[in-house]
């Protein structure tokens, strides 16, 4: 039987300090693939809703392709495949972490960019033209009556993507970074404990996440109440 | 060799490789299906209880396997378990791992379906008359199936995106034919783009039928 206590008691001074160095190269990846696909979102979201035809176009097929694909597929085709496809540039400003964020970005832009179009369109055109007549200026309108109800319509859809990109920040170790989940594997499999690492890795994980599961909750059930 | 080239000359071989994986990803992703449905339904069924002592670990349960990435779970059953004695092939790992993920997931779909049709509504089925297994034959279920549907075949589109990762527990299906593709012939761009466009053809339509799901639901509301 496993004595998990006793091989904790035993190692933990060793792991958890190097899992908890590689974690925050996990946070990192998240941190910044999250800001990058939230401005992918946006630019799509008005490519999405524009009145040109050939940005909506543009807009949806991104948003289709890049949904559609699982994500370490994704990451593959962003990290593999522009190398050899024009090899005659200069690659070596590549590395698996930027390839990582760019995939994880491109990933995340597909679903904010519909978060974003949800919040867009689900404001009324009515509601700024009201705010206008009642003679507000149009930064007043935009200000107290638009951005408040848009930020609670997408808030918690961001939020909740955020945990997702968290989590799937582990996919990027199949690439080869060298974040949590690729030190673990090392670690795992040099110690012969692979039960009693990965459960300590799920707890990292576990911490990570929780809070912002947390603040999801309390924003949905925030938001309903003042509703 | 150019990108073109590469195709023309192995584009063939590439295609029917890959093609050879996708009864392992459907089985994997079939696998799961079931497994997510049925123990998410236990799930959700401890979830709504009045007791605590089945309420409390089913919200452990959820929680838990909602907050780590599935990679760490397939890690913890296909590596983990050998540990206290249990020695999972990779298909069967790829499958229970996948379909735990998914059960806690589902649990929550069905907790929302199951709670989104109003007691009013059983009341009103027995005072009319109706025995409960009538009332939740007819008036319950197809209301919350309705309901349902629409999240569960997007659960489907997940899962069967999420098989792309099966193939660390040694799962041969189509990723892995294609890393094994890139490390006999080097040709990395066609293999994962051609790879990629085989995803889009499954992926796609299934998101297509559960549009259009969601919006026969939205018409008998």
């Amino acid at each position: 039987m496993l004595q998990l206590p006793e091989i904790y008691a035993e190692n933990i001074h060793r792991w958890l300090p190097e899992l908890l160095y590689f974690s925050l190269t996990t946070l990192k990846i998240a941190f910044v693939s999250f800001l990058l696909a939230v401005a992918i979102g946006l630019l799509f979201a008005i490519c999405r809703t524009s009145k040109s035809r050939a940005l909506r176009a543009l807009a949806i097929g991104y948003i289709e392709i890049a949904r559609g694909l699982p994500i370490v597929v994704v990451l593959y085709i962003v990290y593999f495949v522009p190398p050899q496809l024009f090899p005659g540039l200069n690659w070596q400003w590549f590395t698996d972490f930027t390839g990582a964020v760019i995939g994880l970005a491109l990933h995340g832009g597909a679903i904010l960019a519909e978060v974003f179009r949800s919040g867009i369109e689900a404001l009324h055109r009515g509601q700024r033209e009201a705010a206008l007549t009642l003679g507000m200026t149009p930064t007043q309108a935009m200000a107290y009556i638009i951005l408040p109800q848009a930020i609670r319509i997408v808030l918690p859809p961001v939020a909740n993507y955020a945990i997702g990109l968290l989590k799937d920040t582990a996919l990027c170790s199949l690439i080869g970074v060298n974040e949590l989940m690729n030190d673990a594997k090392s670690i795992a499999f040099a110690d012969y404990q692979p039960m009693a690492v990965f459960l300590l890795v799920a707890a990292i994980y576990f911490a990570m996440s929780y809070p912002l599961s947390l603040a999801v909750r309390m924003m949905e059930w925030r938001f309903s109440v003042s509703r | 060799m150019g990108f073109w080239q590469v195709l023309e000359e192995k584009g063939w071989y590439f295609f029917v490789t890959l093609l050879g994986g996708w009864p392992e990803t459907l089985l994997v992703a079939a696998g799961a299906l079931i497994y997510a449905l049925l123990f998410g339904l236990i799930i959700a069924l401890f979830r709504i209880s009045r007791w605590r002592l089945l309420r409390y670990p089913a919200i452990a349960y959820v929680e838990v396997f909602r907050g780590t990435p599935a990679l760490v779970q397939l890690f913890v059953i296909y590596f983990g378990l050998p540990d206290i004695g249990f020695e999972p092939t990779p298909l069967q790992a790829a499958i229970v791992g996948l379909g735990m993920n998914g059960a806690a997931y589902l649990s929550e779909v069905y907790r929302a379906g199951i709670q989104s049709i109003h007691r009013g509504q059983l009341e009103a089925a027995l005072s009319l008359g109706m025995t409960p297994r009538r009332a939740l034959q007819h008036i319950v279920l197809p209301q919350a199936i309705r309901t349902m549907l629409p999240p569960i075949t997007n659960f489907a589109i997940v899962l069967l995106k999420d098989t792309s990762i099966v193939f660390v527990v040694g799962v041969v299906e189509v990723m892995a034919l294609a890393r094994n593709l890139v490390t006999e012939t080097l040709q990395s761009a066609v293999i994962y783009l051609m790879a990629g466009a085989l995803y889009l053809c499954v992926t796609i339509p299934m998101a297509r039928l559960a549009m259009h799901l969601e919006r026969q639901r939205q018409v008998w509301h």
